[in-house]
Parts: structure tokens; C-alpha cells; sequence
């Protein structure tokens, strides 16, 4: 059976590309144009995604993620205005899955959408797949190896503990904070510094143009994204 | 600007007038003078005694001369007049037989008597005229000074309450007197608005002040209009209007004399041309601005006008096309229709954004500051351009050992977006950008290179201007961008300049000092 989504969106004509692009795709969908109502039909629907809207006109949009986030781990992909930074970190950091800045192209929702389910996806439990790759780079996490263009790379426990998390969460943007706790510890996540140097670290590793990463991308204001295909 | 308050308060002003007092005479003066003549008059008789038994005694005539000659070049007229009839008279008393007596026993000396005071009288006449003009002369000299001192304040200032500060502190100076001036507002002297608080505002003395101001004429204490006043008032006379009070506040018991009237006349109507003066450059101003801002306005909403329409035109043209005759249209052109909908779409939203962010620096957004590689911020600005950037080679340098700046990523990242998009679009398509960063000790300074047609000569600074588009012919937008970086690197405190590439085209530098919070 095809995903469902629910689209939480007050804006109609947004919300008529936004049927025509899933019904394309054939996805399933159902509507609701406000906070209260999506909190309703996500529990009555049990959909497999939500793409919500953060500006409703009844209740902010992180309240939706809050209310959901109390009993469900659905995933959610957050439609954000340009600029608002803070409001993608907080959504983030309340457990949304991803965003996608208006305006955008219907083929980058429809990537994120996609990675969201991905990780949702039962069939693919943590560590299922051991072997990952991308561009010139394959990790293998059970043999501990990391390689690039078939050469072993040597990673610090650091570095290999944040790649591992980027792998896992492959796709969707990571916030600083989530990184940090996930890597170092939930006492370490204001030391952001720490963690740029990391990543700068890794992409000297593993890129091939550090100055122009391909895979290991940054989000400005909010971020970083592993993207494994390109 | 000082404000009233820092102003002595009124009861300390209650000094002594005699101690400040160029222009000033009393009748304290006057007694020291007369008390003067008379003890050179003692003196010149006292020689007289001591040269009597060897001189004639109408030589000794010529001693008491020389005595009326020195009290006439050091006192005033009337003293040197007593001096003169005193001389005659000690003269007959001690130096003519019979001595000690007034009686005289040769008649001759009724005329030595007669041609001395007549000479005495002359000397004291023309002394004390030549006196009076030299003391003339030096009143009027410093009377020039004391406007030439008020003139030279004068031209300095550019605010009215600054004009009659300053006009009322060299009015305190010379007169040595508490001065203030008070300005109006709305027509009625302003108690807010005077230059000290020097004079005791008695309901009585603002009623004075209002009065002067309303018709124009001097009033107050020494004149015939509230003789009982505390202070005189004198109303400020531009050339055109009335533009205050001026009030000097005497002693007691004093007033002012003529030449001080006259002094105070003209210094009330140099401060009054004064302060009229920066009035109307103000007003001229605040015109000049109220037109640049109009202008402005004008020229962004022409420019935000146009750059909003465009696109707009070609969306609905585009869509309306597909609208009304999309089964006729072959699949090429509608693919193209799509493609130009999208793609003024995009363009829509950058000016928004651009128009957006540019308010928000305007209005004075806070930065978001943190340590960040410079790697890092280069290749999320390269990644957010992909599309625009594809078919170029670009070749970004960036060095391992770069310290960490402090910055907001955002912003800056947006700085070099920008100026990247516009390497892109002013320069040939498939032709290379190069961004580069290099470390001096105190700062981290990024480049981006082009190889387009460059700008010309003397546009580098007007290229940074809101609003702004290069010469470069056929290539669109509102000239916000390169506004857009200026303001973000003035945020972080530095420097972006437009610099000429040699062998054609432009290069962007940008400095950010590291101030010390790097690693």
C-alpha cells in the first residue's frame, strides 16, 4: 500500500500543488488546514508522514510537532519560510525530521519526503546494513573500515562516532545540537565550535574539494546533511 | 550640548559685580580719584616747602603745574578740576608771602594766581580729552573684541540652542553678568528652552520676558517699561522675525550706562542674526533631507516597482498560455513556457529576499556571531549555487591553518552568495571564479574573482549604493545585492572594496578583522 501523508496546511493554493505532486507520485493524503485539526487527524489517521506548515492560523506550527511527538515518532517534514532559521532549529530540535525552506522545488520535497519515510522504514533496521557508500567513500561499520577510492582512512573515535551518526540520519538535515548529543554527550551541546572542527576534519578526510563538499553538506544556521547520493 | 542645569544655580550667582567689570564705573571710582588729586596736590606742596628758600615763587608756581599735569593723565576731569583750584590755593597759602595765610602782599601775584589756573584748568581740560578717547578707544576695542569673540562662537555653531548658548556665555563674559537667552516655542518664550538657569523665574519676570518678546522693544530694569524688573530684557531681532529674549541680570543696586546698552543692542542683534542664520539652514536642512529621502523612496519604488513586475509578466504570461492554447503548443515551447515560470518564479523570491534582508540590516539585526571555518561558510555558499554555478569551473582556495572567524554564518554566507551571483552573471558564461581566502595577523580577507568585463573606472565605491546597477548592458536586477554584502561586512566591523583584475575583470575583497577571538 502506498505511504500516506497528511499535509497539515493552511494555504489552498499551496496545498493544490502540493495533492497534485503526491497524487503523482501516488501517494496517499488527507488535509487539515489547522494546528488543532492536524494534532486530530494525525491520531485518527495514523499516517505514515506529516509535512506541516509552522505559520497556522491558530496555534504555532511547533506545537503540532510537540503534541505528535508525545505519543508518536511519525515522521514530520516541517514547510518553512526562508530565513527563519530559528524557527527550523526549534522545529528540529523538537523532533521533526527535515525541512524544506518556501519557496521550493517540488522534486527537493519530494527527496526529503522520501529520506523521511526511508528512516521510518521497518525493513531497514540500524546496522541491517553495515556497508554504506557514497561518492569515492565506503564505510564499512561492522569491520570498523573506512575507505576512500579504496584506500584505508584512519578516523579518530570522534570523527567515527560522527560519521556513524550522519549515516544514520543520511538524507535529512542534522542540527548542531542533535550531532553534539549524539556524538559527545548530552552535557556537551552548546560547545558547537568543537563540532565545526570536526566536520571540517572529516570533510578533509573523506571529500575530495573540502571547500566544495559533495556529500557532507552544511545547512547554514541549522546544521549539517550526509547526502549519500550525487 | 550643556544643558541648562549644568549652570551655576541662581543664588551662587549672586557675585561680585565689581570684580568682572571692563566696561563698568562706579561711584567708589570716583572718590579714589578725587582722594588721588589730593594727595598729589600734599605731595607737590610738600617739594614746593623743601624748594622754597631757593626758588622764585613763581617758579614754584610751575611745580604745582607739573602736579595737576599728573592727576589730569591719571583721574577723571573733575578730579583734575579740583586738583587745579587746590594747587591755587595751597599755592597762595604756602609758597607766597606772608606764608600760611591766604593774604597776598604784592598784587602781582593776582595774576601768577589768575594765569595759573587758567593754565591748570586748560592742561586738566585737554588732558582728560585725550583721556576720554584713549579710554574710548580701548572701550571700543574691546567692545570689537568681545564681538569679534561672539562672531567667531557664532560661526561654529549649527544648532539654535547651541547659537544662543554661545551667544549668551560671551554676553556673561563681557557684561559680568549672569546672561541668559530664552527661545520661543510655539510662539511664547519657552522657560524649556533657555540657555541657563541662572535668573530667578518669577511669574512677574516671565511675564516681562513675553511682553519684550511680543512687541519687540527693550524693557525691564533701567528702562522706562518695569524699571523694578530683576534683569534687562532685550528682545532678538533677526532680520526677518523674532527669535528670543536675552536677559542680563544686574546687581541690586545697579544698572546699566549708556555705552553697556549700546554694547548689549549690538550684541543682542549679532546673536539674533545668528541664531536666525542656523535656524534657516536647518529648515534648509531638513528640506534637503526630506528631498533625499523622497528621492529615495522614489527611485525604490521605481527600481522594486519594475524588478517586482517583470517577473510577474512573464509568469502570467507564461501561465496563461498554458492555459488558453497549451493542446496547441508543441511540447518544446511548453517545456520552455514551464521552465521560464519556474525560473522567474526563483527570481521573484530572491529579490523578496533581498528586499527583506536589506530592511532587516537596515533597521540594525543582530548578528549571530560564532566561530566558524571558513571552508565551511565557502562551500555552503558554493552548494546553495549549484545550479547557478554548473558549466563554470570554479576553483576555490581555502587553507588548512585559516583561523576560525567570528562571525554570522548566515549572513556572511549570504555575503558571498551574493557575490558570487554576481560574478556569474556579469561574467561570461563558462569563463572561471575564483573565491580565495588568505590570513594576515589581524585579519581574514576572502576574494571572489571574475573574469567579466569588470566596472568602470570610478564606479567602485557607487557600486556598493542601494539601488545601483553597473554599465554592464542586458543584465538584470534591482542593485541590492552588492548594498547587501556592505552592510553585512560594516556589521562585522569590515571592510568590502571592488577592485579592478588584471588582465579584465573584478575582484570583491572582503577583510574581516579577527579581533583577537579567534583561535
Amino acid at each position: 500500500m502506498k505511504p500516506l501523508v497528511l499535509m497539515i496546511e493552511d494555504d489552498p493554493q499551496i496545498r493544490r500543488f502540493l495533492r497534485a505532486a503526491l497524487a503523482a507520485e501516488e501517494y496517499q493524503f488527507h488535509e487539515a488546514l489547522t494546528a488543532e485539526e492536524g494534532i486530530a487527524q494525525a491520531a485518527a489517521r495514523q499516517p505514515d508522514l506529516v509535512l506541516l506548515d509552522l505559520g497556522l492560523p491558530d496555534r504555532d506550527g511547533l506545537d503540532v510537532i510537540r503534541g505528535i511527538r508525545q505519543w508518536s515518532q511519525m515522521p514530520i517534514v516541517v514547510l518553512s519560510a526562508r530565513g527563519q532559521e530559528k524557527d527550523k532549529i526549534a522545529a528540529l530540535d523538537l523532533g521533526a525530521d527535515d525541512y524544506v525552506a518556501k519557496p521550493f522545488a517540488v522534486g527537493e520535497l519530494l527527496a526529503r519526503i522520501r529520506a523521511a519515510l526511508r528512516r521510518a522504514a521497518p525493513l531497514a533496521p540500524d546496522g541491517a546494513d553495515t556497508v554504506i557508500r557514497f561518492g569515492d567513500v565506503q564505510a564499512d561499520f561492522e569491520k570498523r573500515l573506512i575507505t576512500v577510492g579504496g584506500e584505508e582512512v584512519h578516523l579518530t573515535p570522534n570523527e567515527y562516532k560522527l560519521l556513524q551518526v550522519l549515516i544514520k540520519h543520511a538524507g535529512r538535515v542534522v542540527t548542531q545540537r542533535q550531532l553534539l548529543n549524539e556524538v559527545w554527550g548530552p552535557q556537551h551541546t552548546e560547545q558547537s565550535q568543537y563540532l565545526r572542527v570536526y566536520v571540517a576534519q572529516l570533510r578533509r578526510k573523506l571529500e575530495r574539494d573540502p571547500a566544495r563538499p559533495r556529500h557532507l553538506q552544511t545547512e547554514p544556521g541549522v546544521g549539517y546533511r550526509l547526502t549519500l547520493d550525487s | 550640548m550643556a544643558s541648562p542645569a549644568e549652570h551655576p544655580p541662581t543664588d551662587e550667582t549672586a557675585v561680585d559685580f565689581a570684580e568682572t567689570e571692563p566696561l563698568r564705573r562706579s561711584a567708589s571710582a570716583s572718590w579714589r580719584e578725587h582722594g588721588l588729586a589730593v594727595l598729589i596736590v600734599g605731595f607737590v606742596t610738600l617739594i614746593a616747602l623743601v624748594l622754597r628758600p631757593y626758588l622764585a615763587a613763581t617758579n614754584l608756581a610751575m611745580v604745582y603745574l607739573l602736579g595737576v599735569v599728573a592727576v589730569a593723565t591719571r583721574c577723571s576731569r573733575r578730579a583734575s578740576v579740583m586738583a587745579s583750584f587746590l594747587s591755587v590755593a595751597a599755592f597762595d597759602f604756602f609758597c607766597v608771602p606772608p606764608y600760611l595765610t591766604f593774604q597776598v602782599s604784592e598784587y602781582e601775584y593776582l595774576i601768577t594766581f589768575a594765569g595759573m589756573l587758567v593754565v591748570a584748568l586748560v592742561i586738566s581740560a585737554q588732558t582728560s580729552r585725550i583721556r576720554a578717547q584713549a579710554v574710548h578707544a580701548g572701550d571700543r576695542e574691546s567692545r570689537t573684541k568681545a564681538l569679534y569673540r561672539l562672531s567667531r562662537r557664532l560661526s561654529t555653531t549649527t544648532r539654535v540652542f547651541d547659537a544662543a548658548l554661545a551667544a549668551a556665555e560671551v554676553a556673561q563674559e563681557v557684561f559680568g553678568a549672569p546672561v541668559t537667552i530664552f527661545l520661543p516655542e510655539n510662539g511664547r518664550i519657552s522657560f524649556r528652552k533657555r540657555t541657563s538657569d541662572q535668573l530667578l523665574i518669577s511669574t512677574a519676570e516671565e511675564e516681562i520676558a513675553q511682553e519684550v518678546f511680543d512687541h519687540g522693544r527693550k524693557a525691564g530694569k533701567g528702562m522706562k517699561r518695569f524699571p523694578d524688573a530683576a534683569a534687562t530684557y532685550v528682545p532678538l531681532k533677526g532680520a526677518t522675525r523674532l527669535v528670543g529674549v536675552m536677559a542680563v541680570l544686574s546687581g541690586p543696586r545697579e544698572t546699566l550706562h549708556e555705552d553697556q546698552q549700546h554694547l548689549l543692542d549690538l550684541f543682542a542683534n549679532q546673536a539674533a542674526l545668528a541664531i536666525e542664520r542656523t535656524q534657516s539652514q536647518n529648515a534648509a536642512a531638513d528640506a534637503r533631507m526630506q528631498m533625499e529621502t523622497e528621492e529615495m523612496r522614489s527611485s525604490l519604488l521605481s527600481a522594486v516597482s519594475h524588478d517586482l513586475r517583470t517577473p510577474l509578466a512573464s509568469i502570467t504570461g507564461a501561465a496563461t498560455t498554458l492555459r488558453s492554447q497549451g493542446e496547441k503548443l508543441e511540447p518544446a515551447v511548453r517545456d520552455e513556457l514551464l521552465e521560464s515560470i519556474s525560473e522567474e518564479a526563483l527570481r521573484l523570491s530572491r529579490l523578496v529576499g533581498n528586499l527583506l534582508d536589506i530592511t532587516r540590516l537596515e533597521s540594525g539585526m543582530e548578528l549571530r556571531r560564532d566561530l566558524y571555518p571558513v571552508e565551511e561558510i565557502v562551500g555552503a555558499a558554493l552548494q546553495r549555487l549549484e545550479p547557478q554555478l554548473a558549466g563554470r569551473e570554479v576553483a576555490a582556495t581555502v587553507p588548512e591553518d585559516l583561523p576560525l572567524v567570528n562571525v554570522d554564518d548566515v549572513l556572511l554566507g549570504q555575503v558571498l552568495v551574493n557575490l558570487l551571483e554576481n560574478a556569474a552573471k556579469y561574467s561570461p558564461a563558462g569563463s572561471a571564479i575564483e573565491i580565495a581566502a588568505t590570513a594576515t595577523p589581524a585579519a581574514v580577507q576572502l576574494e571572489v574573482r571574475d573574469r567579466g568585463p569588470g566596472f568602470a573606472e570610478g564606479e567602485e565605491k557607487r557600486l556598493f549604493e542601494k539601488f545601483y546597477r553597473g554599465k554592464s548592458e542586458g543584465v538584470r536586477g534591482a542593485g541590492l545585492g552588492l548594498a547587501i554584502c556592505r552592510a553585512i561586512v560594516m556589521a562585522h566591523r569590515g571592510s568590502i572594496e571592488a577592485l579592478h583584475r588584471e588582465g579584465g575583470g573584478a575582484i570583491f575583497r572582503i577583510r574581516l578583522p579577527l579581533d583577537g577571538r579567534t583561535q
